[in-house]
């Protein structure tokens, strides 16, 4: 298992590390800018050199780390094992989950996972421990996937379980219904999380480059279907595209980030997308 | 049903390869696991049995297309009466056989026999259907074969009519069945027709009848052989004879030519004019008053030579439908002097007899061209020879090496030679030394003397002989009273020809070969009056003047036949690789100038043309005339009635059609064989297509994104960059 670690470890490096923000300003050290007085304010806070050059009051604004809890959602279910390349859509979420719970544990936050496919199948509070990595890869090995029932059910049953507010990253294909997702995010919202959303779809998902006459085995316990794929191609892309744009609308509509994840692509530079897309995000809600 | 190209039938197995190809490339349903199935458009359902019908069907249609085309390559015909035309067309191969004779030239130009059969061979040809193969052979002296099993193009064919023309050749029956049997099994069709087009001549076919019978049945169980008569006017008068009778070509003498008309029509002809011309200036003309029907009459023409050189003389007739036998041509070589050198190995006695005889004309005046001297042989090896035409030895004991080899090439240049046996002759030194130069090798004197000492006459081997000819018009108990008693006993080379002989015997007196360019006349006799009487007779001058007369004329004198070989010798290697003939048609042949024996020898095989031939050591030098005449064997042109005719040939199988409408009739009743191979290969290319729409279909069907995309870019060919430039400015 050290090899969940040492991946976690080697796709972190080179990443901005502790670039996460608290949106809420004034407990730190790093100064931000200032603000006229108001009563209420601290005095401690008051900026008396400026009083002394300009004969007014201001409150100096700081804008500094803190801890925070992330917690990791991992989509398990059955549909998660397809893959058409050597890695299946699962392993590839591991992976990220565990380069996120590194890169979180690196700079002191706390971490906290749980694995879901039709129910939850293991809960681990935050913490800030690298064992967490550990019990990513333990919990997957042994859990035998299932078709997921309701994703609404599991992230309202996982937010119950939330204790602090916490950022919470939720790895999954999401091939569910569009409205049963947005209930499921919108009451991890409605707890007072934030909610990232990490789409995976395989590359074969994304194009669907089949070619002569196969027969589609559903993952989800879905009737096996034999077609020609080149004649429903424009079908399966303008079905698969609709859905897309709901979601995305959804996520939008709940204030959860949407980030599409092909896991064709190098897990750093999903990360680094990833990071850097919630740094600006953080930096654009912080001047809001 | 049978088939031409049954082989070909293993062809038929060359369907296991889109079998195969069914095999290998068989639909096969991929199977994975998908997540996404909510995508998935579960109206567009393959089943797989549909497929796998499908593809059987196209399946089907290619090996039934591959059967279709290897039974159409196969040639299926199928043969009898009751063939509807669902069984096939009416296909047949054509052979025709056209007698291109010259006797196929009588009549005027624009309807001469030859262009009657022409028009039989049109009508036949519309009998043809396009790519059928067709062969023409054109009879003659030899068959000529214009085409062979081509595909008939009806354009095509009539282009190669409208260039032929008749041969100046007599038909020759002796080969045509065989090898028209020949190209009969060389094509390949269903079914076979020959067409033997000629005018039938009552000559040549009534003479090979029953050879030419058992051939035409042979032919007929290869093919369905028709024979159309090309009917004409029976009467003809050809010239069959110009000789030199008397005269030697010398200039300034004149020579007597004899010219032999002949009617060969059935009807009597008068008041026939014989004009003779040289070098195309008429010298003299004869009227025959009248020759009857199958008769000859022959008319003395006299030639005066003013010049020097080759001199061509020609007899011709007028006013006859067919010209191409109303000439003769012959070549007459005129020197300025000819001059007869006699070595006498004798004291003197055969000198003065040849002398005698050789000047024995006009009252002996002596004439300055014509120049005979007498010398002991001993002065041989200094006589120049350079100025000398013939030489005549009498009874010279023997000659040196040295001396045969100068002989031999005095010979070989074009010049003569008369030996003479006697008593001084050492056989054996001859036969050593002379072994080339002479006939026939010397043996033992042989005496002939009988009971009363009065020896034996002669008998002419070969009457027609230039020299002997003469003899004939002398009576009889003249020749009989020439004697001879003695005479050596010789072997003959295998070149030499006797040319009298002794009566009763097969002794030959007089023999002939040609060295080179030049003859060699030896007499096994003496020219003294020790062991003959002939130099006491008038048959000495005869002979000895007409031999030189002979020998004194260059080789291309005698005129050849249509059909014979022209060769040019020379006496060492020439300068040049090839001879040049031109035809009397002014073609130009180049010849290759070939080594033969000791000596080389330009051959132009085949004379195809009558006329005046010159032929040429190089393109530079000067022209020898040659004269090529036709065979008038072929003159006779009195056709066969058609009764006797049918007669002739009614068990044979053969069909006489003598006119267009019993020409196409003949021919569709016997047209039953009806070949498959079109509607095969119809049916093959509708398959073909009817596959090729169904594989498109089904293939739309399944991939309806490809069609899109080529649709796309099809459009976008379309939008020229003019266009695309104008929506932009709009």
């Amino acid at each position: 298992m050290d090899n969940l670690e040492l991946a976690a470890q080697e796709v972190v490096q080179g990443l901005r590390a502790g670039a996460h923000r608290s949106n809420l300003r004034g407990f730190s050290t790093e100064f931000a800018h200032h603000r006229q007085y108001v009563p209420g304010d601290a005095l401690r806070d008051l900026d008396w050199r400026l009083y002394g050059r300009t004969d007014r009051y201001f409150t100096k604004l700081y804008e500094a780390e803190t801890n925070f809890d992330c917690y990791i959602l991992l989509d398990s279910s059955a549909s998660m094992t397809y893959g058409s390349g050597k890695i299946s859509k699962l392993e590839y979420a591991k992976f990220v989950a565990a380069s996120l719970a590194y890169m979180v544990l690196k700079q002191r936050d706390s971490v906290g996972l749980s694995v879901f496919d039709s129910g939850v199948r293991s809960y681990f509070p935050p913490r800030s421990n690298m064992n967490i990595i550990l019990e990513i890869d333990q919990v997957l090995r042994n859990t035998e996937p299932l078709p997921k029932t309701s994703i609404a059910k599991q992230l309202s049953d996982i937010s119950m379980m939330l204790k602090r507010r916490s950022f919470v990253i939720l790895i999954s294909d999401l091939l569910a219904d569009v409205e049963d997702i947005k209930k499921g995010l919108d009451s991890l919202r409605f707890a007072g999380h934030s909610v990232a959303v990490m789409h995976t779809l395989d590359p074969y998902e994304l194009e669907f480059p089949f070619q002569g006459t196969w027969k589609f085995n559903g993952l989800e316990s879905e009737d096996p279907l034999i077609t020609q794929p080149e004649r429903i191609k424009e079908d399966y892309l303008t079905n698969l595209n609709a859905y897309l744009e709901q979601l995305k609308s959804a996520c939008i509509a709940s204030d959860v980030e949407y980030s599409p994840i092909n896991t064709s692509s190098p897990v750093d530079k999903i990360l680094a997308e990833f990071i850097n897309e919630r740094g600006q995000a953080a930096v654009a809600g912080g001047r809001s | 049903m049978s088939f031409l190209n049954p082989w070909l039938l293993i062809g038929g197995l060359g369907i296991a390869l889109p079998i195969l190809a069914h095999l290998f490339n068989r639909h096969k349903v991929k199977e994975t696991d998908w997540a996404a199935m909510q995508f998935l458009n579960r109206n567009v359902r393959v089943r797989s049995k549909q497929m796998r019908i499908q593809d059987l069907l196209l399946l089907v249609l290619r090996c039934l297309a591959i059967l279709l085309f290897v039974f159409a390559l196969s040639r299926p015909f199928s043969t009898g009466e009751n063939s509807s035309a669902l069984s096939g067309e009416q296909r047949s191969g054509v052979i025709i056989a056209l007698d291109a004779s010259f006797s196929m030239e009588e009549g005027d130009e624009n309807s001469n026999r030859f262009k009657r059969a022409l028009d039989q061979v049109k009508v036949i040809s519309e009998s043809i259907h396009p790519g059928d193969p067709v062969s023409l052979v054109l009879l003659g002296a030899e068959q000529d074969v214009i085409i062979r099993n081509m595909a008939f193009d009806a354009n095509r064919f009539r282009n190669i009519l409208f260039d032929l023309k008749a041969k100046p050749e007599a038909l020759n029956l002796d080969n045509i069945t065989s090898s028209l049997i020949g190209l009969v099994e060389d094509m390949e069709a269903p079914q076979k027709e020959v067409f033997i087009v000629s005018d039938i001549q009552e000559k040549s076919w009534n003479k090979q009848i029953s050879r030419l019978r058992d051939g035409l049945k042979k032919l007929n169980e290869n093919a369905n052989v028709f024979i159309v008569p090309i009917n004409g006017q029976p009467d003809n008068l050809a010239i069959t004879n110009l000789d030199l009778v008397s005269g030697v070509l010398r200039k300034g003498t004149v020579a007597r030519y004899k010219a032999t008309v002949k009617n060969c029509g059935p009807n009597a002809v008068s008041n026939v004019t014989i004009q003779c011309k040289a070098d195309g200036v008429q010298v003299d003309s004869k009227q025959i008053n009248i020759i009857l029907p199958g008769t000859s009459k022959t008319v003395s023409l006299f030639v005066p030579f003013h010049n020097s050189g080759s001199t061509r003389i020609t007899a011709e007739i007028n006013h006859d439908t067919l010209k191409t036998d109303n000439v003769r041509r012959v070549v007459a070589v005129v020197r300025d002097c000819v001059s007869v050198l006699c070595l006498d190995g004798t004291s003197g006695s055969a000198g003065r007899l040849l002398n005698a005889a050789l000047l024995a004309r006009n009252g002996g005046v002596k004439d300055e061209d014509y120049i005979v001297r007498s010398v002991p042989w001993l002065t041989f090896p200094t006589q120049d020879l350079e100025k000398v035409d013939v030489i005549v030895m009498a009874n010279v004991p023997e000659i040196t090496a040295d001396q045969a080899k100068r002989l031999s090439k005095f010979v070989r240049n074009g010049n003569g030679l008369v030996w003479f046996g006697g008593d001084n002759i050492k056989a054996s030194k001859w036969n050593e030394q002379g072994k080339e130069l002479l006939p026939a090798s010397i043996g033992q004197a042989v005496n002939n003397r009988d009971e009363l000492g009065t020896g034996k006459p002669i008998d002419p081997s070969m009457p027609d002989h230039f020299v002997v000819r003469p003899l004939q018009s002398l009576p009889e108990d003249l020749i009989s009273e020439t004697r001879f008693q003695k005479h050596f006993k010789v072997e003959a080379a295998d070149t030499s020809v006797p040319v009298l002989k002794l009566a009763g015997s097969d002794s030959p007196v007089l023999l002939e070969h040609s060295l080179g360019r030049g003859h060699v006349f030896m007499f096994t006799t003496s020219a003294e009056t020790n062991w003959n009487n002939m130099a006491l007779t008038p048959v000495f001058p005869m002979l000895m003047q007409k031999i030189v007369t002979y020998l004194a004329g260059r080789e291309f004198e005698q005129p050849r036949v249509v059909g014979d070989s022209i060769s040019l010798s020379y006496t060492s290697q020439p300068d040049a690789n090839d001879a040049v003939f031109d035809t009397p048609s002014k073609q130009t042949i180049n010849v290759p100038v070939r080594q033969y024996r000791n000596h080389y020898v330009a051959m132009l095989e085949n004379a195809r043309e009558a006329g005046f031939y010159t032929v040429r050591v190089s393109v530079q030098s000067a022209g020898i005339p040659v004269a090529v005449n036709v065979d008038t064997s072929e003159s006779d042109i009195t056709s066969l009635p058609e009764a006797e005719l049918r007669k002739n040939l009614e068990d044979t199988g053969v069909t006489i059609a003598s006119n267009e409408a019993e020409l196409m009739s003949a021919i569709q009743a016997k047209r039953t064989t009806r070949s498959s191979s079109r509607f095969f290969i119809i049916a093959a290319i509708v398959i073909l297509l009817l596959e090729s729409w169904l594989a498109n279909h089904f293939m739309k069907k399944r991939r309806p994104d490809l069609f899109k995309k080529q649709k796309a870019k099809q459009e976008q060919k379309v939008m020229s960059p003019v266009n695309m430039e104008v929506s932009h400015d709009a």
